[in-house]
């Protein structure tokens, strides 16, 4: 669909929203047609929108998709633009409704420990604000500063600190959410905004969590707050080779400390990989192979006896603890992982500016060895075709307080500017690989993104089975006009004529 | 800072660090120059710039720490109460 300047639909908007929030511009649009995963950059026209839409209110939103609904045309929703599944990246034009200035805080309710938000704020600037009330909204994704309560709904997504705090699904508690013909809606557990449990009829919050944008836009958050850490303490080890690591992560995520936040483990090519640009550990010794953090948040007394306790487990296998001045700096920075500049190497050694891919399966912690193995080989292979390519390491951050399993990242750097066609086409075989190994270990192929880029996207009806059915069914009762993000996560199959 | 522009402009000597990695500055690395002359050229900075960039980045995670809680625990303090 191609929307002109001048067109019946651009008055209709410009009616709803009032003309200067409806953007028609190049820039206004190119700046809305990417994010920051990767991607064949001489393509990415095929990505614009036709128009940028800025609605202020959950009524605005609704009328702009009964309007799209009517006239059948695409509509993709934007928050940050974090995203590194493609989720706001529009595949067949339309509007791209884009909700940061629903950005209020509408209600903090100090009695029941909520607040209640439009989802274009940001938890850091949120944050800023609950803090003069002691409290925290814990949801600490790598795009801390810069992603948006509703984008982490859209994708359900993964935090740092989720150990201890539970990830976006535990923490937003309900949200209004329109429909792709614009019926508004409210979803959480049961009706109630601030109900933390209810078993009253389907479970309908995580349906409307993670979908990319493909069954309606959130609009109106209400969060769960904590009270504010009085202390934080996140002890960087290091390690002479990776199973020591490895056997140390698992028992420090065993360990059932109460303020354990979470617990990292970065395997030899993510140190080799850092002794080449981080001054942290340039300085190390050959001799540092591997290394695993872990972080606590509560009150100082719980942190320092937790504390004391992973020290002593660490020390007993075989850890090197390597200062406060790194543990303080490095755990800082994971905060903030999108506002780190990055280059790669060709082959040669030379320095190269390069964009960055992040794996991120979640994998069962008796798996992550053969993963690790099998998912370094795919990067070799790319890496013996391409200079385009660049392994760059591999994380596993656990994924809850027992240690079951973990976000599993393997960090891919990736040189846009050189990405033609037919490295793109490699690149896209290896994506299928990677989810591959994911699922041959049990495992699921996104615990944070989301998964409907091309190459993994292929293989989630093999991880789903029945339930990839069920998906469809799903997408076809709420959506019958597939307005909503079409093309993504192969949903378009729901709409083929029965034979 | 110094008076004058070329001496901000002139560097201390380079002390190697590693095969890819070289030091000017106390606790700042660079990248092996010879390892930018292709695809991504070193650029000229004034030294107090370069401090500048540093110190910004130190403060930045100190405001960080500040933000997510109230204090930050000390491993070197508790290893100490280990040893005791």
């Amino acid at each position: 669909m191609t929307v002109l300047i001048g067109d019946p639909v651009l008055e209709e908007l410009r009616g709803i929203l009032g003309p200067e929030h409806v953007l028609t511009g190049k820039a206004d649009r190119l700046n809305r047609a990417r994010v920051p995963a990767p991607f064949p950059v001489h393509r990415w026209a095929e990505r614009m929108p036709d128009l940028v839409v800025l609605p202020a209110s959950t009524e605005e939103v609704a009328e702009v998709l009964r309007l799209a609904d009517a006239l059948r045309i695409p509509v993709v929703p934007r928050d940050g633009g974090t995203g590194l599944t493609d989720g706001a990246v529009p595949l067949r034009g339309g509007i791209v409704v884009d909700v940061k200035r629903i950005n209020q805080i509408k209600e903090i309710d100090l009695g029941n420990r909520t607040c209640t938000v439009g989802v274009g704020i940001n938890a850091l600037k949120l944050n800023e604000v609950l803090a003069r009330h002691g409290l925290i909204y814990p949801d600490d994704p790598a795009s801390y500063p810069c992603s948006l309560v509703g984008g982490r709904i859209g994708t359900s997504g993964w935090s740092l600190i989720g150990s201890r705090y539970g990830h976006t699904r535990d923490l937003v508690l309900s949200f209004d959410h329109v429909l792709p013909g614009g019926r508004v809606i409210h979803v959480g557990d049961g009706i109630g905004r601030k109900i933390t449990k209810s078993s009253s009829g389907y479970q309908l919050k995580h349906l409307f969590m993670g979908h990319q944008g493909t069954l309606g836009i959130a609009t109106e958050a209400t969060l769960k707050l904590f009270p504010k850490p009085e202390a934080e303490f996140s002890p960087f080890w290091a390690f002479e080779d990776y199973d020591s690591a490895y056997r140390a992560v698992g028992a420090l995520a065993r360990a059932g400390v109460a303020t354990f936040a979470g617990a990292v483990l970065f395997d030899e090519w993510k140190v080799d990989y850092l002794r080449r640009d981080d001054e942290a550990y340039i300085p190390q010794p050959s001799s540092v192979k591997a290394l695993v953090c872990a972080a606590l948040y509560g009150y100082e007394d719980e942190v320092r006896a937790g504390g004391r306790r992973l020290l002593r487990i660490a020390r007993s296998l075989g850890a090197r603890y390597l200062g406060d001045e790194i543990s303080e700096g490095d755990w800082a920075a994971r905060h903030d992982r999108y506002a780190t500049p990055l280059h790669g190497r060709t082959k040669s050694g030379q320095v190269v500016p390069m964009s960055w891919h992040c794996e991120d399966a979640s994998i069962n912690y008796t798996r992550l060895p053969a993963v690790r193995l099998a998912w370094h080989e795919i990067a070799a292979r790319l890496r013996r075709e391409s200079d385009v390519f660049d392994d760059w390491g591999m994380f596993a951050y656990t994924n809850g307080a027992t240690g079951a399993d973990y976000l599993t990242e393997i960090d891919i750097g990736i040189w846009e500017q050189r990405l033609d066609d037919t490295a793109w086409a490699a690149w896209v075989r290896a994506k299928r690989d990677l989810a591959a190994v994911t699922l041959e270990h049990g495992g699921s192929i996104s615990a944070c993104h989301g998964s409907c880029r091309e190459g993994e996207v292929d293989l989630v009806p093999e991880e789903l089975g029945g339930g990839y059915d069920v998906m469809l069914a799903v997408k076809r009762a709420i959506d019958p006009n597939n307005i909503m993000n079409p093309g993504k996560y192969l949903l378009d199959q729901a709409y083929a004529e029965e034979p | 800072m110094t008076y004058r522009h070329q001496e901000e402009m002139s560097p201390p000597p380079a002390r190697r660090v590693t095969d890819v990695a070289i030091t000017r500055f106390e606790h700042v690395y660079e990248v092996e120059p010879a390892l930018m002359t292709e695809h991504v050229t070193q650029q000229s900075f004034p030294n107090w710039d370069t401090l500048r960039l540093v110190r910004s980045r130190a403060d930045h995670l100190a405001w960080m720490h500040r933000h997510f809680a109230g204090k930050v625990i000390s491993g070197e303090e508790l290893l100490h109460d280990l040893d005791e």
